[in-house]
């Protein structure tokens, strides 16, 4: 069909004056092109092919809804799903690479074992090899420790699909393990929007459109979330100002009205410096304070005893007269919505930053409207049954004894897992199972992970990729990507929630986390009959379908999940967060001063903390923030990817260049006392002197990994909603020379 | 000669996420090197503050293509919509046209020791939908131009910084300047 009207289309021109003669002038009628010619060389991929819907899981606010399209089992390619309002049909630079990691010739495609841990020595093994190894060692360190409290999982979110619970699942189905716990990317401003609203929940990204006054505080979209750019856009030509504050010029703030660079982790002294000048010119809501909040009194008290626009503008950076009006008008111009990132909170007082920010929209009443709110995220559309994830354990299964007799797994705390595997005790832990996660290449201190890797008798990970962490294993598992796997899927930014449906076969011997967990209960079960609890049978369709339950079901607006296979569904919340006013902390109000963080060692009201200053030794801030061509460890190391985006570089200031002697393209070292990397300079007055900006990834064959100078140190906040404090990965400081 | 086709750039609501460009390459699984789209970085001195603003270009499909004047083969022809296309059974890959484009547009493949370059989804413009790179930007930064001559478009331009002399091969692409807004910076003097 394409030949027959490009044939005609070609020929008409022929009959049309103008174009013969601009044609004729080059010669290039003498031998006028078959479109079979054109054709032939220029295919479209997806002619033909059958369309499945699937979802992204990366760990991501956008959580794409997608078609795949497939034909003779091949996946020919990907888009996005018109469907989802919210990500419109398109999906980003990083998704448009699918069909490139699902066939890349890198990934792994059977078992493998290592000879001797990093050697890179491996040997293809079976699955039932495999298996029983992993399965003879499980049981071992039973009989030895008389518990499985020495096999730790170490999970997180390389792939969010709920079916991928069954991989925590699968370690409750053993007995009592060690279990990393906690995130390391968001539990600060979850902790504390918890203490201030009693949980976390943003408006409908999607009603930002109505909006009339928009700060973007910490966060760059136009990298970490393209689909909510094109409602800021639609807010913009409505008639909205878009406010971006942040320490470097992102690419968020090359798109603002205004931009605002602040010092880093000093936003909540903004935010104060704000509520005390709306204070004073009375355009505080106090009717929304009445009947909505608690604690605003005390509150004001502080401002009016401790803050002025002087001492804001001292401590942020930012000219007093700036701050003002950026008050005057987020203050009067309403519906006004704050974006809180996850960059601000990523610091020693991030929690306290947030907790800041969430009062500056309370006494505006910006909270609850829409157009308005404090958005974080969410995970309202999240209530699933973990069905997968929910096991029994085994009779006789020994724990860790609780004061109430009973006994819990052993928890460790996932943003310190290096020095925390080498530290426990009684048992140690001896073998890792490491699932949906790169630590090796993701954590902070990432020396000492791999120091603690030595005391392990076996490390298994599971992955696409020979990953850092599983080139630094004892075996390697192959996972299927979600082309190859049902599963269903939410967000944590936007309201809608889509099945995965399994499109192509899995990659040669590739399995699902939860088809694993299957053959190491099978396996575990004909070596110790009774030692294991996960079933051995069913299919991911029919786990998918044990997710929900009729909460979730009224929730999407459907009787039964597969008619989710028609398409995505928009989750029936309301569309502005905390419209309802039953805020869930303990007094069902927002609290201002929360009675919930004191127990934490917290204060009350959301004070300013200041911000950790660099050591005289390291006085640049080495700020390290997603890519926009990868997220985390994934992506960046694809061929179409390394293509466009061939290698890691630094972001220096002009100015801080000039004192050091640095030009562009120059190699340079980063370091301090517990690592370092070179890697290329690229002089830029985006950031600011003080700050030199890389961004976190893995590239293929490429020698950089810029965790080796971040240590672990712990943000405010996390506790109480995570199980641990997040990571201030922002509060690291190094120092740089010119290497060559 | 029937309307022109071509191709709006918006650099203000451009994010540089290149989106268009991989969505390219997914649409026809091309070959990892050659770019058909390609976005370019502009230079922060041509910007009035240090920003991050981009332009994103491909095949420009000339009123007056270069490369079809210099390809010995007749590789290259104007359709009626003016969308100018490449015969890759006809190509030789002497790669005069790479030397001869000002835009970089026709790029040598070497696994198929051929050029190519893109044709505008051609098949999808006589299906009535739109090319790849348009219906995956996010932001709607890029639009196809369905009749050019009629397309003064207000607020848009010819050319910009960094953009190539349009006289030589008048390319049927149009843009929206970059914006700008107010940076208030710590290292303002």
């Amino acid at each position: 069909m394409a030949y027959q009207l490009s044939r005609r289309s070609f020929l008409k021109g022929l009959a049309a004056g103008g174009a013969l003669t601009a044609l004729t002038a080059y010669g290039g009628l003498k031998m006028a092109p078959t479109a079979a010619g054109v054709a032939d060389g220029y295919p479209e991929a997806a002619a033909g092919a059958r369309v499945f819907r699937n979802v992204c899981p990366r760990n991501c606010y956008d959580t794409c809804s997608m078609l795949s399209y497939v034909k003779d089992g091949i996946l020919r390619k990907v888009s996005g799903d018109p469907a989802n309002t919210f990500t419109n049909g398109r999906l980003c630079v990083k998704g448009y690479t699918y069909t490139r990691r699902v066939y890349s010739p890198d990934r792994l495609k059977y078992p493998m074992k290592q000879d001797k841990r990093g050697s890179g020595r491996w040997q293809r093994i079976s699955w039932d090899e495999a298996l029983d190894i992993i399965a003879r060692k499980i049981l071992d360190i039973k009989k030895q420790y008389g518990s499985t409290l020495p096999v730790c999982l170490n999970k997180y979110s390389g792939n969010f699909d709920i079916l991928h619970y069954g991989i925590e699942g699968m370690m409750s189905s053993i007995g009592y393990t060690t279990r990393a716990l906690g995130t390391p990317c968001w539990p600060a401003g979850i902790d504390a929007q918890t203490y201030d609203f009693g949980t976390l929940w943003n408006n409908d990204p999607e009603d930002l459109v109505n909006s009339r006054y928009i700060i973007l505080w910490g966060v760059n979209p136009a990298w970490t979330s393209v689909h909510s750019m094109r409602f800021l856009y639609a807010a913009r030509e409505k008639g909205a100002k878009l406010v971006v504050i942040d320490p470097v010029v992102t690419q968020t703030a090359s798109k603002a009205d205004l931009y605002l660079q602040i010092k880093p982790a000093t936003d909540g002294a903004l935010a104060l410096g704000m509520a005390r000048h709306i204070l004073d010119n009375g355009w505080v809501d106090q009717e929304y304070l009445k009947a909505n909040a608690v604690g605003w009194e005390e509150f004001f008290a502080y401002l009016r005893r401790e803050v002025t626009l002087d001492w804001a503008s001292k401590v942020t950076g930012i000219p007093a007269g700036v701050i003002a009006d950026l008050a005057r008008e987020y203050a009067t111009t309403k519906p006004a919505a704050i974006w809180i990132g996850y960059g601000l909170q990523r610091h020693t007082n991030g929690g306290q930053n947030v907790r800041a920010i969430d009062a500056l929209a309370a006494i505006t009443g910006n909270v609850g409207k829409s157009g308005g709110g404090a958005l974080y995220g969410h995970l309202e559309t999240w209530g699933f049954n973990y069905a997968a994830m929910t096991m029994p354990k085994p009779a006789g299964a020994l724990g860790v004894k609780k004061p109430d007799g009973t006994m819990s797994d052993r928890f460790i705390n996932i943003n310190n897992f290096g020095a925390e595997l080498l530290n426990v005790k009684d048992p140690p832990v001896k073998m890792l199972w490491i699932a949906c996660r790169n630590p090796l290449s993701q954590d902070p201190e990432p020396q000492v992970v791999q120091k603690a890797f030595e005391n392990m008798d076996l490390v298994v990970t599971v992955d696409h990729f020979l990953t850092r962490t599983a080139a630094w294993s004892d075996i390697v598992l192959p996972a299927t990507t979600q082309f190859e796997e049902y599963g269903v899927n939410a967000s944590y930014w936007h309201y809608w929630v889509g099945i995965n449906e399994q499109a192509i076969e899995p990659y040669f011997e590739a399995k699902n986390d939860v088809q694993i967990a299957m053959l190491l209960s099978a396996k575990l079960n004909a070596l110790e009959p009774g030692s294991c609890t996960y079933p051995t049978g069913g299919s991911l369709e029919e786990l998918v379908g044990k997710e929900f339950n009729q909460k979730m079901l009224d929730l999407l607006g459907i009787a039964d999940y597969r008619e989710l296979k028609q398409g995505p569904r928009k989750a029936k919340l309301l569309t502005a967060a905390w419209s309802d006013g039953k805020f869930r902390t303990p007094s069902g109000k927002i609290e201002i001063k929360s009675s919930e963080a004191p127990k934490y060692g917290l204060p009350a009201l959301p004070v300013y903390v200041p911000e950790k200053q660099a050591p005289p030794e390291y006085p640049y801030r080495f700020i390290t923030p997603h890519w926009r061509h990868g997220l985390h460890s994934q992506f960046q190391n694809i061929d179409w990817m390394m293509n466009v985006s061939p290698e890691p570089f630094v972001e220096i200031h002009p100015a801080t260049a000039a004192a050091k002697g640095i030009r562009d393209g120059d190699w340079v070292k980063i370091y301090n006392e517990i690592g370092y990397l070179t890697l290329k300079a690229r002089i830029t007055a985006t950031t600011a002197p003080e700050i030199l900006v890389a961004y976190e990834a893995w590239y293929k064959d490429l020698d950089y990994n810029l965790n080796y100078t971040v240590k672990a140190v712990p943000s405010d906040m996390g506790k109480k909603a995570t199980g641990n404090r997040g990571l201030a990965f922002h509060d690291n400081f190094v120092n740089i020379e010119k290497v060559r | 000669m029937g309307k022109q086709l071509g191709f709006l750039v918006d650099t203000e609501k451009c994010i540089g996420c290149f989106g268009c460009e991989m969505a390219c390459k997914n649409e026809y699984q091309a070959e990892v090197k050659p770019r058909w789209r390609r976005v370019y970085q502009q230079k922060e001195g041509n910007l009035p503050y240090p920003e991050r603003n981009f332009m994103s270009l491909a095949c420009n499909h000339c009123a007056d293509p270069a490369c079809l004047k210099v390809c010995p083969v007749g590789a290259y022809s104007k359709r009626e919509d003016g969308i100018v296309l490449h015969d890759h059974g006809r190509c030789i890959g002497c790669r005069l046209c790479t030397m001869a484009c000002p835009y970089g547009a026709p790029q040598y493949n070497e696994k198929e020791g051929k050029v190519e370059k893109c044709q505008l989804c051609y098949q999808k413009i006589d299906r009535g939908e739109e090319p790849a790179c348009v219906a995956a930007c996010p932001v709607g930064a890029l639009e196809l131009i369905k009749d050019l001559a009629s397309f003064p478009g207000p607020g848009t331009v010819k050319e910009l910084p960094g953009f190539p002399d349009i006289t030589i091969t008048r390319p049927s692409v149009r843009f929206v300047p970059p914006r700008t807004g107010i940076q208030i910076r710590r290292d303002a003097e």
